[in-house]
């Protein structure tokens, strides 16, 4: 080596190091990331008791890494790196051709108690409770994850669900599976698709037996509005596979429905579709405009009063059920915290329906509530 | 601080760096020890009171090693002293819990668990003061009278937490005098490059794949197939890990002008366990010999006392990498091999072709590191029944697994031969000019790709 060549690679190693430090502290900080959906740790304050017990240097680091330079960009290079490597699992998302599957743990520690927490509100009330659970994309999609690749037996578990005592089941498997070979699910995101939650809802109305007011599928006027055919979801973020085409929502159902979201404790009115959200990366809460507490829809011309104990798959379901009933009801447990029981007595509601993925099912620490005496 | 983060990389190395090259050169020991003070503060700040007093202590008791250097019994009271503070140093850190729930299961005895936290790199850095008292006495390298110099030696941040372990001897004229060429730092980077390499990109992915095989053995479905890929995959990730530690450690010494020994040899090479052990973490066999093996008599007092040495080093050995009965177990199974190699073994390996020698060497190293990777020995023993036969043959998430790692099992394979440092030898030197600035670019940006994506943590909603 010459003393030449030598300080070119010494300058190159020193621009590489030192040019992103100064990149990093020139970049403005930035408050959340979209991408991942949260917001970013900040500068942390400083003081003598928070660096004597190491939580100062701590939040610099998660500082630094949070706020670094590109950081969408260079996880995107991270997940092509793996797919060269020819890998198929990108944290926890299977890569399966163009669509992105989640991989389903197993339950942890205590959580295979859910399932009797619903039979113990079945027992506390008079009215019928129904369990729909919704299998994820690794089981009704099972076939397109790679050969040999791990993912908990979802069909298992909502078998042994059906056993319950006292609980009507809702044969969600059953019905999606018969449709595996069509867009059920988003290629990447999690959530089923409109064309899912209409089979989810026809196999919802045949349990609560009026299988036979189900419309068709092709009555009704799909819509595309702007910016609902650009649609990254949750497992694009997840992955860091960020190069596949991106997902489209369909609004199927027309709004015009008497729409009662509850927030912030206090009614407020709202519709069906929220599509200001679809300006944002989190599309999918254009239904029902995302995660509340509580959610009323009502329609004069339909009959009968249902609550439904939701996770966020119920949002894309909800408008087919705003068609057939006076009144539906989404409770959601992990902002609701008082007894479902007695909510549906109060406001003198027909049916109760536990409606939640699998996935969301054995991981949700929330459902214990449920148990709770009307 | 560890050097595969992110605050490292880009925070501290680039303005360490600076400040040092900055200092003028007779105040750089000074700037060394500051700035090591301060990567070692960073994660435990109150333990650089440790830092402090292992100076301190080691410092004067040099001093007086030297001082009653005439008086041999007194000089060597000194010595004593120093092995003793830094071995009770040791001892209370990583030890007290292990030693306490031992000790109480005997009846009567009741000792607390404290469940301190370990100081970072306290096992490397008492056993590189410990050898510097040893050798001002033995007249290996000269007392030391500046404490700040001193006090670098013993802060030196490259190879403060995970070594390679200087010897003192090896270091102190270095440690008086220094020049870094550009050449030196060019060397240097590009060292360092190569062991960030090693560890983000080729370790990680290593333990991800032995984290998977550990998962089935938990869930019951561990199979033939999947037990052997987890061992190798831990073999692995544990050798890139660590000696990719060990160059950045080198290479971050040349940028700043120091020559540490090597610590690795491409072990998975061997055609013994013996010569296993003079390959892989050499700084420690190399300690371990120099102050505890010759110092106990060696091999030159009879077959009898051999053994017992053999014994003592490898208890020592095993124990050292970890308070916890499976390591005690792993340096014995050690003891055992070469206690078998040097007696019995001996004539037998000496006319078996070169490729079944490695074939037996890598089966005993690496069922050794099923037994160094599982702390709990009933899970251990259960893993390595499975390897064993004890299990079924195969599985299809095998075939997944082995399918999803392929390549870079592969990577992992060539690169613990001499195949890329033969291969760069063997490049005319105007490729070699154009190849480094790539591939240490390509190094540079594959690793902070996987370090930013290893703190990426989206919050997806993912319930409600």
């Amino acid at each position: 080596m010459t003393t030449r060549y030598s300080r070119f690679l010494a300058a190159l190693f020193c621009l590489f190091l030192g040019g992103l430090l100064v990149w990093h502290v020139l970049l403005p900080d930035r408050d959340r990331s979209e991408v991942e959906n949260r917001t970013l740790n900040q500068f942390p304050a400083f003081s003598w008791e928070r660096l004597r017990d190491g939580s100062f240097t701590e939040g610099v680091e998660s500082y630094f890494a949070d706020q670094f330079p590109l950081r969408d960009q260079w996880t995107g290079l991270k997940a092509r790196t793996e797919q060269f490597l020819g890998k198929r699992e990108f944290k926890g998302v299977y890569l399966c051709g163009d669509t992105l599957i989640s991989k389903t743990e197993p339950p942890r520690d205590g959580l295979e108690k859910n399932l009797s927490y619903v039979a113990r509100l079945a027992e506390g009330t008079e009215l019928p409770v129904y369990l729909g659970l919704i299998p994820s994309a690794s089981e009704i999609w099972r076939d397109r994850l790679p050969e040999g690749a791990e993912s908990w037996d979802q069909a298992a578990f909502i078998a042994q669900a059906a056993e319950l005592e006292g609980v009507r089941p809702v044969d969600f498997l059953p019905a999606l599976s018969a449709r595996a070979g069509e867009d059920i699910f988003y290629r990447a995101d999690h959530h089923w698709t409109t064309l899912g939650a209409y089979y989810g809802y026809a196999a919802l109305m045949e349990a609560l037996g009026r299988g036979e007011e189900v419309l068709e599928a092709g009555a009704f006027q799909r819509q595309v509005y702007p910016h609902a055919d650009e649609f990254q979801g949750t497992l694009y973020s997840q992955s860091g596979v960020h190069w596949l085409p991106p997902d489209t929502i369909e609004f199927w159902v027309e709004d015009g429905f008497e729409v009662t979201s509850w927030r912030e404790g206090t009614p407020e009115a709202s519709a069906l579709y929220d599509l200001s959200k679809l300006q944002t990366k989190d599309k999918y809460s254009a239904f029902l405009g995302g995660n509340q507490p509580l959610c009323i829809l009502r329609n004069p011309e339909g009959k009968g009063k249902l609550l439904v104990i939701r996770d966020s798959y119920s949002d894309a379901l909800a408008p087919f059920l705003a068609l057939h009933f006076e009144e539906v009801h989404l409770l959601d447990p992990r902002y609701y915290r008082y007894s479902a029981a007695k909510y549906a007595r109060d406001n003198g509601l027909e049916a109760i329906a536990v409606v939640y993925s699998v996935p969301n099912f054995i991981t949700d620490r929330n459902l214990v509530l449920l148990t709770q005496k009307g | 601080m560890v050097f595969s983060s992110l605050t490292f990389l880009f925070g501290y190395l680039p303005l360490t760096l600076a400040l040092y090259f900055l200092t003028p050169l007779r105040r750089r020991n000074f700037m060394l020890l500051v700035v090591s003070l301060f990567f070692y503060g960073w994660g435990e700040p109150v333990y650089v009171g440790i830092m402090f007093l292992s100076t301190f202590i080691d410092y004067t008791h040099g001093l007086l090693v030297e001082k009653y250097r005439e008086r041999d019994r007194l000089a060597r009271w000194f010595v004593g002293q120093s092995v003793v503070f830094n071995l009770l140093l040791l001892g209370f850190f990583k030890y007290w819990d292990f030693l306490a729930a031992n000790l109480s299961l005997l009846p009567g005895v009741n000792l607390p668990k404290l469940g301190l936290p370990l100081p970072l790199g306290i096992s490397f850095f008492t056993f590189q003061t410990m050898s510097y008292t040893i050798d001002v006495y033995r007249r290996d390298a000269p007392v030391q009278r500046n404490i700040f110099d001193f006090g670098a030696y013993v802060t030196l941040f490259p190879q403060l937490i995970a070594g390679p372990i200087v010897k003192y001897k090896t270091v102190a004229a270095e440690l008086v005098e220094r020049t870094v060429t550009s050449r030196d730092f060019a060397a240097g980077a590009c060292r360092f490059t190569v062991g960030l390499a090693k560890k983000v990109l080729l370790a990680n992915a290593a333990g991800a794949l032995w984290e998977s095989c550990l998962s089935s053995q938990s869930a019951g479905a561990l199979t033939v197939a999947g037990g052997w890929t987890g061992l190798f995959a831990f073999g692995f990730q544990i050798y890139f890990d660590f000696s990719g530690y060990s160059d950045m450690a080198i290479g971050l010494g040349w940028i700043l002008g120091f020559r540490f020994d090597e610590n690795f040899d491409h072990p998975y090479l061997s055609t013994s366990v013996g010569e296993f052990w003079r390959r892989w973490h050499m700084s420690l066999t190399s300690w371990f010999r120099e102050y505890l093996y010759f110092p106990l008599g060696g091999s030159r007092a009879g077959k009898a006392r051999t053994l017992r040495n053999l014994l003592i080093v490898w208890f020592c050995t095993g124990f050292w990498h970890g308070a916890s009965w499976n390591f005690i177990l792993w340096g014995l199974y050690f003891a055992l091999w070469i206690i078998l190699e040097r007696f019995v073994l001996k004539d037998v390996l000496a006319g078996t072709p070169v490729l079944a020698k490695r074939v037996y060497t890598l089966a005993v190293v690496f069922v050794g590191w099923g037994i160094f990777a599982m702390e709990d020995l009933g899970v251990c023993g259960h893993y390595l029944a499975v390897c064993f036969g004890g299990g079924p043959a195969w599985s299809p998430l095998d075939g997944y697994r082995l399918g999803s790692w392929a390549v870079v099992l592969l990577l992992l394979a060539l690169g613990s031969t001499t195949l890329a440092v033969d291969l760069w030898g063997k490049l005319p030197e105007r490729a070699r000019r154009v190849l480094a600035p790539v591939l240490m670019l390509l190094g540079l940006t594959l690793s902070t790709a996987y370090l930013v994506d290893g703190s990426y943590n989206p919050f997806l909603y993912f319930r409600f």
